[in-house]
Parts: structure tokens; C-alpha cells; sequence
């Protein structure tokens, strides 16, 4: 009878799996749902934890994928099944404003006083046609950081970080000196938004002008633009920079600088917390990203916004929710005590980082940084194809710079046209 | 492996449950190849396979156990320099925790192996067995689903099944899931009862069998292999799928392995936190492992079982 009863076994359970299937994955009947991007899921948990400890209205996070927060929200305010409040890369706010994805909060916030000391570049980014969508929830900052261990073996000063192109360069070649397996500088070539998060803030700072609003603004507008990528390609020409970074689409963005074998690299602020989990032993210091002169730098504002989706069943508790978060309770406690930059730049300088003057270098940053409000912002940077990526990689590696940036400018202005 | 087929003085009354008995006429035959020198180069050949498909499945369980500054160091050591366990208590301790995703991924893939099989296994049988009219029409009809690609419909398929009510719902994902290997499997049933000799099928219905009866005890003990294969490769493709089980499923504690997976490595600018990354990648191997040893002895002994029909 082998045969029939393992038949009889596997019906039996086919048939209790149907019987499961009218069951729902449990969840409690009345909380709250956002969504966040998991790279921003660390922060937005400790923001969701302590609201959830002190209000009767619980909210459940649920972490998206990067890559698929678009999708995902596109789908679902099409099928009308949305999370109540939603928190995402606040590059996108313009595209999801024009494309009606989300509620106007206007009337709601403009009386409020937290939302005033909000960093402007938030207000500014949420935005359309003078109606306001959303406000800033978990801020990030591009800054340059070095290796102050490599920087005392090569005889340089680790308190003084490079200020200017021309410096990284030489610092760069002092460091890559010290030994086969160390390297001056490192950049993730193949990681378009690495690149506009950490690169284009050294050719705003040398006074260029990256991404056009519309199709009537010139796009790369600036000798910056040009100066920052012969930089780089120099830098790649003599093995200051390793050669993995060529083919780095992000993935060892971070990790490489964790080896304690590359000396300057541009990344965010969210690197100091990682460092200290990672690699504890690592000295490092920080500094703004600079430009080709001495004094000039810049930043990159990024981070996540909040937001609701429209079709949000619970609305007013989401009003409620976003409102809480700019108080200083949900700052201090909730962001500021566990190594998070809060939104609000009157509170850049607060008990928590004062152990630490390098958080307070990126909360300063946030207020000399720049956001680009653009549509299409995936086009023209993100995607894997972007013109702003191919830019880097011919300029960098195949030494083409001028081709290069008339290639991407020409691309650029089509998309900003459409 | 030592299996041989059962020869015809085996055991008794031929029963459509085979069991290997061990001894057979290929004995002397693998007597002889052992003694050939072409046995060793056969065997250096099965070794160097066998280190190809090993040697990632090796290097990730040791990387799993390096501290996450080593998991990510550059150029990469082979061996952990100290066991650590902290990439996998990252990835069990990830938002709603593994034991919700695990019984989240095995609910969905246990109701995408009932579906296929209640539904393949009459498909097939009907497709192989009857006059059905404009058969071969049904049958492409049948596979239209293979090649539309399935992205194309999330957006529609998701709006029906909020609007039924089954987006958020395991049995909703199972479905999508199915859809995903219904053709395979209908395919593959189909194929299966076909090669079934029809001196059986006639044999049955001259003892007086009906059409489900001769289902149940000719033909699918007869195609025991291929119920295995459907049920392995459904329980794969559920497993694995991704983008279905991110878009039909909306919080947290509804998602399966592989969006936690995707989750749990995700730094700031797609950084990819490796250490994370191999640990998932153990844990998730380890059910296919399972199920896959576990049906492995239908497998080859059905296979067997056809062999000397």
C-alpha cells in the first residue's frame, strides 16, 4: 500500500493547507501601517517604538525593498490598498506629488511650529504648485571621511582633513605610498546614486549646477563638473583607487572603507554609526565635501521624507503621527539619542552628539547641502544607464572627459524635456 | 549509490510500490567498470563536479559565521578568522522576526504544491487520456500563462484580488504562485500519464475499474516520479519568488524568505551587508535541501520502478 498511502498522506495534507489558506497571516485588527525603505528601517523603528509606547493608536512598520518602493505604491494606490503613512527616498516626492499619489497636508502644518524649524530644503522638496505633500523624517548627509590611522602612518596631520580637490589628490598619493594594499581614495563607480550623493556635492561646491528643473535649464552647468571628474580620472590613472571600484553598483559602498585600507572616500553620515558597530578599532575623522578651491564645500541632503498616500484609511492619525515626529520629543528621543541626525536644524547641536563633535560636522552639513528638485530623477541619475553614470565611468575609466560630460548634457536636457 | 532495479525473479507479484532490493544484474557489471582505469577519470570528473557545486554552497557557510567587518573585508579570506553567530542572529532577529517569514514562506509553498497537484494532476489526466475535443488548443491555452511575462500582470491581477479580497491572504500568493507553475506542471503530468503502457489502463477497465479509479491505483502510482517532480519544482518556484510576494502582501508580518532576505542586507546606496547575506543564504537552502532528501527516495526508485516496464 506504499504508494496510495503517501497519495492519501499528501491529500490529507493539501487539503489542511486549503483549510489554512482562509487564514490570514495574524496581525492585530487595529494598527496603524507604514511602509519604510529598508535602508531607511533603523531609524523609522526607533521613531515608531516610542510613539507606539506612548499613544493608544499602534503603528506596524513594514520595510520595502529600495528598489521596489515605486512599484509598490504605484500598485497599491491603484488597487486602493495603501499603508496609512509612508516614508521613502525624498528624491522621488516630486514625481509621486505631479503623479497625485499623495495627500495635501497644507492647511495642516503650515500653523505648526515644528514644522518651521525644519530644514528648508524638505519644505522646499515637498512642494508642488504651493501645495505642501510631506516633511522631512529621517535626514542624511553626504560628508567626506578619512582614515586618521593612515593619515599619521603617512606623515599628514589627522586632525586636518582635505579641503580642497587638489588636496584629496595629494593626500590621496602619500596614503596609496604606504603599501601595495592601501589606496589613496575610493568611489563606488558603478553606483549612480552613490555618486550623486557623495561626488556632485564637490562640483556644486566648485560652482556647478547639476540637474536642470525643466527642459529650458542647462544641465552640468559649471568648469566644476569638469574639474571633479579629471580629478578622479588622474587618481584612477595613477592606482590611487583600487581597481574594484570600477565595477562597485554599491554593494561594498561602505564596506571597502570598513577594511581600514582606503583613505579619504565620500559617504554619509549615517557611516559613523556603521563604523562604530563594524569596526570599532578604526579611527576615523570627518569633514565637509570640498571644492576646487580652499573654503568651498557642499553636501548632498538626502534621506527620507513622510508622507500619506492617498486612500489612506486612518489619515488624521497619520496627521497626528507625522506632527509627533517634529516635536522634540520624537528629535531628541527618538533620533538624536541613538546616533540619527533629526530634521530639525535648531536642534543639529543637542546633548546626544555633543560626545561626538564628528555627528555634529554632518548635522552642520545638512545646512550648507543641496537637493535637487527634478522629475525624473531616476532617469537621469539612478537607473543602472543613467547619463549621470555613464558620465563617471567614461570620464573616470576610459579618460574621456570632454565626450563624456557633452554626452551626458545632451541626454540630460531630452529627459528634462519630456 | 548502490541501487539496482528490481529484476523479474524479484519479489513476488508485481506491485506498482517498488522497493530496491539491492541485488541485481547490474552488480557485475559495476564489478567490471571498477576495475577499468576508466574509473578514475570518472571519478576525478565527479569530483571536480561536485567541488564546483559545492564550493559557493562551503564558501557561504563560512562567511555566514565571520563577524560582519570580516564577512565584508577586501579581498576576501577564505576561512573566519573566529566563529561568529551574529550574522544569523541579525537575520532572526530582522523586523518580524525569521520564525513569521519561515511560516509565512512554508504556508504559501505547501497551498502552491496542493493547488498544482489538485489541479495539474486532472488536467493531465483528461489532456493524456481523453477524446477531448480541440485538445491541443487547450492544451497551448493552457501554457499562454509561461509566456506572458508575469510582472506585466501584477497590476491587474493585484486590483482583482483586493477587490475579491485575496491580496494580504496566503491562499491570494499560492495562487499567484500556481498560476506561475501550472503549465510546467500540466505539461508534465500530461507526459507522464501518456507514457503510461495502455495494456495497464485497458487491463484496469477490463477488471471493471472507472475512469478515477484506474487514476488512482494505475496511474499515479505509475507516475510517482513526476508527482515528485511537480511537487519539487512548485515548492522551488514559491520558495523563491519574490516580486509576487512584495507586491500581494502588505505588511510586515505577512512576507516571505525572500523579501526578508532582500530587506535584511539592504545598507544605505544598495551597500550589501554580506554577512547577512550568506547567513540568509544557509538558512533558505536548507528546507529545498530538505524536501528535496526527503522525496529523493520516490524519486529514484519510481525511476526505477518505469525502467523495466
Amino acid at each position: 500500500m506504499g504508494v496510495s498511502k503517501t497519495l492519501r498522506r499528501g491529500i490529507l495534507a493539501a487539503a489542511l493547507s486549503l483549510a489554512a489558506a482562509l487564514s490570514s497571516p495574524s496581525w492585530a485588527a487595529d494598527s496603524l501601517t507604514m511602509w519604510v525603505r529598508a535602508s531607511g528601517a533603523n531609524a523609522a523603528q526607533h521613531l515608531v517604538d516610542l510613539w507606539n509606547s506612548g499613544h493608544a493608536d499602534k503603528i506596524a512598520l513594514t520595510v520595502i525593498p529600495d528598489n521596489q518602493v515605486v512599484s509598490k505604491l504605484a500598485i497599491g494606490v491603484q488597487s486602493g490598498d495603501v499603508p496609512d503613512v509612508i516614508s521613502f527616498d525624498l528624491i522621488y516626492m516630486p514625481d509621486f506629488m505631479r503623479a497625485g499619489l499623495l495627500t495635501d497636508i497644507t492647511d495642516s502644518m503650515k500653523g505648526d511650529p515644528n514644522f518651521a524649524k525644519v530644514a528648508p530644503a524638505y519644505a522646499h522638496l515637498a512642494t508642488y504648485k504651493d501645495r505642501l505633500y510631506g516633511t522631512g523624517f529621517t535626514p542624511d548627509v553626504s560628508i567626506l571621511i578619512y582614515n586618521k590611522d593612515l593619515f599619521r602612518k603617512a606623515g599628514l596631520d589627522p586632525d586636518k582633513a582635505p579641503t580642497s580637490l587638489q588636496q584629496i589628490h595629494d593626500d590621496a598619493k602619500k596614503i596609496r605610498a604606504l603599501g601595495p594594499d592601501i589606496y589613496g581614495f575610493y568611489f563606488s563607480g558603478s553606483c549612480p546614486g552613490c555618486n550623486i550623493f557623495t561626488t556632485s556635492p564637490m562640483m556644486v561646491a566648485s560652482g556647478a549646477k547639476i540637474l536642470p528643473a525643466n527642459g529650458d535649464e542647462e544641465p552640468l552647468a559649471g568648469t566644476g563638473v569638469k574639474e571633479v571628474l579629471q580629478l578622479f580620472r588622474d587618481m584612477w590613472s595613477e592606482g590611487l583607487i583600487p581597481k574594484s571600484a570600477q565595477t562597485d553598483n554599491g554593494a561594498n559602498f561602505a564596506a571597502t572603507f570598513k577594511t581600514g585600507k582606503i583613505g579619504i572616500q565620500g559617504s554619509g553620515g549615517f557611516i559613523i554609526s556603521d563604523l562604530k558597530k563594524d569596526a570599532p578599532n578604526l579611527d576615523f575623522g570627518l569633514a565637509f565635501l570640498p571644492g576646487v578651491k580652499e573654503g568651498q564645500a557642499s553636501a548632498f541632503v538626502g534621506g527620507d521624507v513622510v508622507a500619506i498616500p492617498k486612500g489612506s484609511k486612518h489619515s488624521d492619525i497619520a496627521l497626528a503621527f507625522i506632527k509627533w515626529e517634529l516635536t522634540d520629543e520624537a528629535q531628541l528621543e527618538g533620533l538624536a539619542k541613538n546616533n540619527i541626525l533629526p530634521s530639525r536644524i535648531d536642534l543639529a547641536a543637542n546633548k546626544y552628539f555633543q560626545a561626538d563633535p564628528r555627528i555634529v560636522t554632518t548635522a552642520k552639513a545638512i545646512g550648507i547641502g543641496y537637493v535637487p528638485w527634478v522629475f525624473h530623477f531616476n532617469d537621469m541619475v539612478n537607473s543602472d544607464s543613467s547619463p549621470w553614470i555613464q558620465m563617471i565611468q567614461t570620464a573616470v575609466f576610459d579618460g574621456k572627459v570632454d565626450e563624456a560630460i557633452a554626452a551626458a548634457k545632451a541626454k540630460m536636457k531630452e529627459i528634462a524635456d519630456e | 549509490m548502490s541501487a539496482s532495479p528490481r529484476s523479474m525473479h524479484g519479489a513476488g507479484p508485481a506491485r506498482l510500490a517498488p522497493r530496491l532490493s539491492g541485488r541485481g544484474s547490474l552488480r557485475p557489471t559495476l564489478r567490471r567498470a571498477f576495475a577499468s582505469p576508466r574509473l578514475y577519470l570518472f571519478s576525478a570528473l565527479c569530483i571536480v563536479i561536485m567541488a564546483l557545486m559545492l564550493f559557493p554552497i562551503v564558501m557561504s557557510l563560512l562567511a555566514s559565521l565571520k563577524t560582519s567587518a570580516e564577512a565584508s573585508a577586501v579581498p576576501p579570506h577564505y576561512f573566519p578568522s573566529a566563529i561568529s553567530f551574529e550574522n544569523y542572529a541579525r537575520v532572526f532577529h530582522y523586523q518580524a522576526g525569521l520564525p513569521t517569514y519561515l511560516f509565512n514562506s512554508l504556508a504559501v509553498a505547501f497551498m502552491t504544491i496542493a493547488l498544482c497537484l489538485l489541479l495539474a494532476v486532472p488536467a493531465g489526466y483528461g489532456l493524456a487520456c481523453f477524446p477531448v475535443p480541440a485538445k491541443e488548443a487547450i492544451f497551448l491555452v493552457l501554457l499562454l500563462s509561461l509566456m506572458a511575462p508575469y510582472q506585466a500582470l501584477l497590476t491587474p491581477l493585484h486590483r482583482l484580488f483586493t477587490s475579491l479580497g485575496l491580496a494580504n491572504t496566503y491562499l491570494g500568493l499560492a495562487i499567484v504562485h500556481t498560476v506561475l507553475q501550472l503549465p510546467f506542471s500540466v505539461y508534465l503530468m500530461r507526459n507522464s500519464f501518456e507514457a503510461v503502457p495502455k495494456e495497464l489502463a485497458e487491463a484496469a477497465v477490463m477488471d471493471g475499474a472507472k475512469s478515477f479509479q484506474a487514476l488512482w491505483w494505475i496511474f499515479l502510482p505509475a507516475s510517482l516520479p513526476s508527482l515528485v517532480t511537480l511537487t519539487l519544482f512548485a515548492f522551488i518556484t514559491s520558495w523563491n519568488e519574490f516580486i509576487a510576494a512584495l507586491i500581494f502582501m502588505n505588511r510586515e508580518t505577512g512576507f516571505t524568505m525572500p523579501v526578508m532576505l532582500v530587506g535584511v542586507r539592504q545598507g544605505h546606496f544598495g551597500a550589501v551587508d554580506w554577512g547577512a547575506v550568506q547567513a540568509g543564504v544557509i538558512i533558505s537552502i536548507l528546507p529545498c535541501l530538505l524536501i528535496y532528501l526527503l522525496l529523493q527516495k520516490y524519486y529514484v526508485s519510481g525511476f526505477l520502478n518505469g525502467a523495466i516496464k
